[in-house]
């Protein structure tokens, strides 16, 4: 268990604002709590509950999807709106003991460099709402895994991604649920224009171009050395794209 | 702070502090169903329902749950009864250890409540969270499907065993078609090709109910944490962070002053005593290389010290308090380089006591010959060489090492604790404490598996030395990163094999050579790679063979026993050394095997060379039985072995990167070891004609306790609802050596056996007076009364009553011991079909089907789980499981995901069939079961692999990036 001094549970979001200005130790949201509960933690941190909110609606909003950042990757799972494949990226993130607590804007923080759900959501070109105290931005999350500076003691609010157009993932692990080694998803969206986005090739989730693969300079592991990634990134973006249509 | 729960329908209020999880809080207040797996959640043994939706408690606030609902195993069936989940994981045999259990059940409410009909995908994907070692999933998916058709008001039948009838023998007419798979099996029904040497029984060969199933299903208080004591500390232990080091210097000042600190143990205030922390008979095995507390350390996670205070955090804090100064020494991680004599010396200490050259870093050097091997090679048509590399994996049992240490009300030290050995836990621990035996009570609770990890004394004496020390009671539990780093694992081996063979496929001669990896300390290094060997050396007939062995130490966290205990190593290199070389003389591997492989009547002549009871070993023992052509057999068609020839099977024209295959590998394992282990058996009679059995043996959640209550009650003619089995309690029973070796059922059994025979014969006297009989001879028990040939009977209670309170009062009751001069060892064939993907080395294993010979199956269905739950982590073994290091020796991947263990949704179709045999000298005709399933997954699946792509790899485990370059190199 982290070392968490205070437990808040703002009932708004101003109020949650102000706490995360004021607090006199790190304060750190909470979200689900499946990361941050279970690190063992040396500095104390009081923790900002989010949970009273109501952020966790799945919307929604013309040819966009709203996550709340709130929804739990078990509410994304089950949603009738939301894209087939980042509904199985959602089962996939996590045993179902832990997407039943999990959430979207709990990943998206997390950053976790193998999460196949952020790379789904690249792929699904998601922007990440963040409110802070002087005001809201839209904030890709391409350029926020990028940058997580850009957070500050701001509160993710919602996730939102494009929908529609066709999409479609390939991985490689140890097992089949295990979390890939390398994983590419790849979608064309309906104006035609195609997004790849790999796990295991980056210290994040990151959208690649096609010709830059044979640049890429994964981190090695246990399970992948740079060279072996690679050649895993240049093999599974061939199959997404070939079964998208797109030539390499 | 406050948090308010509605916990199963009542709503509480909780003190709690804003760092405590869920867990933490319903534990304290006695919902004891919900248990530790892991600090992030990832095993699930702590799930419970939060507004219904199953969660691990570990990682969620007692804070984020105020305000919401929790249900949990306890609000289920409140009463005395069950509820139709409960009693739906009880007759399909999903229970085990039962650990995980009651999260698994409230995962099953979860989805029953919104799906009532459920497929048994969407069953699978609700238990993915609830990571298992003990059933392979297989039961607790059935048992949660047939809960569900109870829940819908449809009618289920009994499950019993379902008879297979045999496809070999002199039984069978013509050739049998293998094509075509088994139909019409009921769901969860354990499969069972009888003999007709068996003869009928009552109880024992029923798939009886666990006696232990109640306690189990309903989440009651049994395992070792389930206690409340006042004034207990909390342990914490201070582990090494480099893998050699010197201690320069402690300073525990800082801690001592922390308030809440009781005391702070380490090198210069702790005796030191050496021993072998390896749980084995007297005298232990040398070397005695270990002391509770050193002025060294050995490996990463390493103990230097360790503190008791009154809470966890408390003595966390105090830990990182103690200021140790280390020289840090060079350290040597791999077994070849450790023994070279150029590496640095792991144990120079002065008082080191029985390593073979420990200047050298080699613990053991054993030679074992039968025949004259060189003479053999020299004759032999071929001789071929190979060597073969196995790796270092943990036994992952969900509930980690934990054990709590009291003073009880005449000061004798009482220690509660997840063991396999309690009668070896206390003479081993006694001289490290200063205490005689007689001052120490071991007892083992309900323990959630041990898989050999448990066959220790690990962490015993350092809660012993603390209550002592404090005088309060101590409890210490491993974090799963402990469990990882400073319990123990399998040890690593460099296997080669070399072997001279004729061109009609003979074999002629034979050598193998291990060098092992015993990491730090010598604990089983010595009877593994004896097991090893014989394992290696038994499977089949060679005139000549030879083994060879040096076992290193290193500065790797400590292999010690693990299910399998050097034969799954072993067998790894044996079976793919037999592949190789019938490809290379041109032969069908299986053809080549089984030219060779043993049969009935062949001797085990390496045994009388090697192994822990092969002293007593004056005659050359030879095998009584085997089933294991008909394991071949009927393996063969369920696996589907046919397609293994068929090119567009293998290479699918539709999914062009894919290419399959099917293996197959050969097991034989041993029963017990032959002439050492003891099992003891006292059985007692009460006023209403029940009996309490009381047993030293060490139920892991095998089953071990139901069966040696069915076979008391055979003997004994009467149901096992009328045997009470207490077991595992130095104080109460009779000794027993302990869960290990493949020798509960067979030798425990025995004890069981003889004893009830002996209590059958005092009661047959009684009845025989009671009846006006003039010899007891004429006496038989059945349905609980004791019956004269001419129909007349008195019940087992009014024998009792006599007995106890009437005429010539008497107690019926007898003890037993027994000790097996044999070993008989039980056969399989295990099949693995695989798909490789060639482009990028993954390989997913689709299917494993294993027969198993265990003699008579005592109990089908927890045999079958036996098999199921074995061939899971076998397939870990093989497939995914591996501890990872930096180059300091610091495990990479002490945590569940990383170290990937197999869960529900990703496992392949697992079938298990057992193959009846008559072996005579077992109890009721059985061998064993436990650990044969973890033999011949790792060698199916080279095979398989092998099948599907040509490429033979030559190490294990099969992670993409290492198949992927042999496909390369290929």
């Amino acid at each position: 268990m982290a070392t968490i001094r205070a437990y808040h549970r703002p009932q708004s979001l101003d109020e949650a604002l102000a706490l995360m200005a004021h607090s006199d130790v790190d304060a750190t949201i909470l979200a689900g709590g499946t990361v941050i509960n279970g690190l063992p933690e040396e500095q104390p941190i009081d923790v900002i509950d989010l949970q009273a909110l109501g952020l966790d609606a799945i919307q929604a909003d013309g040819d966009r999807l709203e996550f709340g950042s709130m929804a739990r990757l078990s509410d994304l799972e089950a949603s009738e709106l939301a894209p087939a494949l980042l509904r199985d990226l959602a089962r996939r993130e996590a045993p179902n003991t832990l997407r039943n607590a999990a959430t979207v804007g709990g990943t998206v923080a997390a950053a976790d460099p193998e999460s196949e759900l952020l790379a789904g959501l690249l792929a699904f070109g998601a922007t990440v709402a963040v409110v802070q105290s002087i005001g809201s931005e839209s904030i890709p999350l391409s350029e926020l895994l990028a940058e997580p500076s850009r957070l500050g003691l701001g509160i993710i609010t919602s996730v939102t991604v494009e929908v529609g157009g066709d999409a479609t993932a390939e991985r490689t692990g140890r097992t089949p649920a295990d979390r890939p080694i390398v994983m590419a998803v790849a979608r064309r969206n309906e104006a035609g224009s195609v997004r790849l986005a790999m796990t295991g090739v980056d210290s994040t989730p990151v959208l690649v171009e096609t010709e830059a693969l044979d640049r890429l300079e994964p981190p090695a592991d246990f399970r992948g050395s740079t060279a072996y990634r690679r050649e895993l990134a240049g093999v599974l973006a061939r199959r997404v794209m070939t079964r998208l249509g797109e030539e390499q | 702070m406050k948090t308010t729960i509605t916990v199963n329908g009542v709503e509480r209020t909780f003190a709690c502090e804003p760092h405590e999880s869920l867990k933490t809080v319903l534990r304290r207040e006695g919902y004891y169903s919900v248990r530790f797996g892991s600090e992030t959640g990832e095993t699930g043994a702590s799930a419970v329902l939060v507004d219904g939706r199953l969660v691990s408690t570990e990682i969620l606030l007692a804070a984020q749950a105020d305000g919401c609902t929790v249900e949990t195993v306890e609000g289920l069936a409140p009463g005395r009864g069950l509820d139709p989940i409960q009693e739906a994981f009880i007759v399909t045999g999903a229970i085990q250890s039962g650990y995980s259990t009651p999260a698994m059940m409230m995962a099953a409410k979860a989805l029953l409540a919104r799906t009532p009909d459920p497929t048994e995908e969407e069953v699978r994907d609700v238990l993915t969270g609830i990571l298992d070692r003990e059933t392979g999933y297989v039961r607790p998916v059935l048992a949660i499907l047939r809960a569900a058709a109870v829940l819908r008001g449809e009618a289920v039948e009994p499950i019993e065993a379902w008879l297979v009838p045999a496809l070999t023998g002199p039984e069978v007419d013509g050739p049998v078609d293998l094509t075509h798979p088994l139909e019409g099996v009921p769901s969860a029904a354990p499969l069972v090709i009888p003999s007709p040497e068996v003869p009928e029984t009552n109880v024992v060969g029923k798939s009886e109910r666990k006696v232990d199933a109640i306690k189990l299903a309903k989440g009651k208080p049994a395992f070792t944490d389930d206690i409340e004591m006042r004034g207990m500390l909390y342990a914490k232990m201070l582990y090494s962070p480099h893998a050699h080091a010197r201690i320069v210097s402690i300073d525990d000042s800082g801690a001592r002053a922390l308030p809440g600190v009781h005391a702070v143990l380490h090198h210069e205030n702790t005796a030191r005593v050496r021993y072998a922390s390896g749980g084995q008979s007297y005298p232990n095995p040398l070397p005695y290389d270990q002391v509770s507390f050193d002025n060294k350390v050995r490996h990463v996670g390493d103990r230097v010290a360790a503190v008791a205070a009154d809470s966890i955090e408390i003595a966390e804090e105090a830990v990182g308090l103690i200021d140790v100064t280390y020289e840090v020494l060079p350290a040597v991680f791999d077994e070849l380089e450790a023994i070279s004599g150029d590496a640095p010396v792991i144990h120079d200490e002065a008082d080191m006591e029985g390593a073979y050259d420990a200047a050298r870093n080699i613990v053991h050097h054993m030679e074992a010959e039968v025949g004259d091997v060189e003479a053999g090679f020299a004759k032999a048509d071929h001789v071929f060489e190979k060597t073969y590399r196995v790796h270092q994996v943990q036994q992952v049992p969900i509930e980690p090492h934990i054990a709590i240490a009291y003073l009880d009300s005449d000061e004798r030290l009482v220690l509660r604790t997840s063991t396999q050995v309690p009668f070896h836990v206390r003479r081993m621990v006694a001289p490290l404490l200063g205490l005689p035996v007689k001052d120490i009570r071991v007892i083992k609770p309900r323990i959630g598996g041990g898989f050999g990890a448990k066959q220790e004394m690990l962490i015993e004496d350092v809660v012993g030395h603390l209550a002592l020390v404090t005088g309060h009671p101590v409890r210490l539990e491993l974090t799963r990163a402990e469990e990882f780093m400073s319990s123990r694992t399998r040890h690593p081996q460099t296997i080669t094999y070399k072997t001279g063979v004729n061109n009609d496929g003979v074999l002629v001669s034979q050598s193998m050579r291990i060098v092992g990896n015993t990491g730090a300390y010598g604990t089983h290094a010595l009877t593994v790679q004896q097991v090893s060997g014989l394992r290696g050396l038994s499977s089949y007939n060679c005139p000549s063979k030879r083994f060879d062995c040096d076992v290193a130490y290193t500065n790797i966290p400590v292999p010690g026993a693990y299910r399998g205990y050097g034969a799954p190593q072993a067998l790894f290199a044996l079976e793919s050394h037999m592949e190789d070389m019938a490809r290379q003389i041109g032969m069908d591997a299986l053809a080549f095997k089984r030219l060779n492989w043993t049969r009935v009547g062949d001797p085990l002549d390496i045994a009388t060379r090697l192994g822990e009871g092969s002293s007593d070993m004056e005659v050359v023992p030879v095998i009584t039985s085997s089933g294991l052509e008909e394991c071949v057999a009927q393996g063969e068609r369920a696996i589907g072995w046919h397609r293994r020839a068929d090119p567009t099977w293998i290479a699918p024209p539709d999914r062009p990167h894919i290419r399959r295959g099917i293996g197959f590998a050969m097991c034989m394992h041993g029963t017990a070891i032959p002439g050492l282990d003891m099992g003891a058996a006292s059985i007692k009679i009460n006023d209403d004609g029940s009996f309490n059995l009381l047993i030293g043996a060490t139920d892991l959640g095998t089953g071990a306790d139901t069966v040696l209550g069915q076979i008391a009650a055979e003997v004994l003619g009467v149901p096992l609802a009328d045997i009470l089995v207490y077991a595992a309690d130095t104080d109460m029973t009779p000794f027993d050596v302990g869960a290990y070796a493949s020798s509960t059922t067979y030798v425990s059994g025995m004890a069981v056996k003889k004893a009830a025979e002996e209590a059958h014969r005092q009661i047959t006297e009684r009845a025989a007076l009671m009846l006006d009989l003039d010899s007891p001879g004429e006496v038989e028990l059945a349905d609980r009364k004791a019956w004269a040939a001419d129909g007349r009977s008195v019940g087992l209670d009014e024998v009792a009553l006599h007995s106890l309170h009437q005429d010539q009062q008497h107690q019926i009751m007898a003890t037993a011991s027994y000790v097996s001069p044999e070993s008989p060892p039980p056969y399989a064939a295990q099949f693995a079909e695989v798909e490789v993907d060639i482009e990028t080395g993954q390989v997913t294993v689709k299917a494993l089907v294993m027969a198993v010979d265990c003699g008579v199956p005592i109990n089908p269905i927890t045999s079958a789980g036996q098999v199921e739950g074995g061939m899971i982590q076998a397939l870990g073994y093989g497939h995914c499981e591996e501890m990872a290091y930096d180059e300091n020796g610091r495990m990479v991947n002490p945590r569940l995901g990383p170290y990937k263990i197999y869960r529900s949704d990703e496992m392949p179709r697992i079938e298990a069939y057992l193959v009846q045999t008559m072996e005579k000298s077992g109890p009721f005709g059985a061998k064993a079961i436990a650990e044969i399933p973890k033999d011949g997954v790792a060698p199916a699946i080279r095979s398989a692999i092998g099948n599907a792509t040509g490429t033979w790899i030559d190490a294990i485990p099969f992670t993409p990036e290492r198949v992927w370059k042999a496909l390369k190199a290929n």
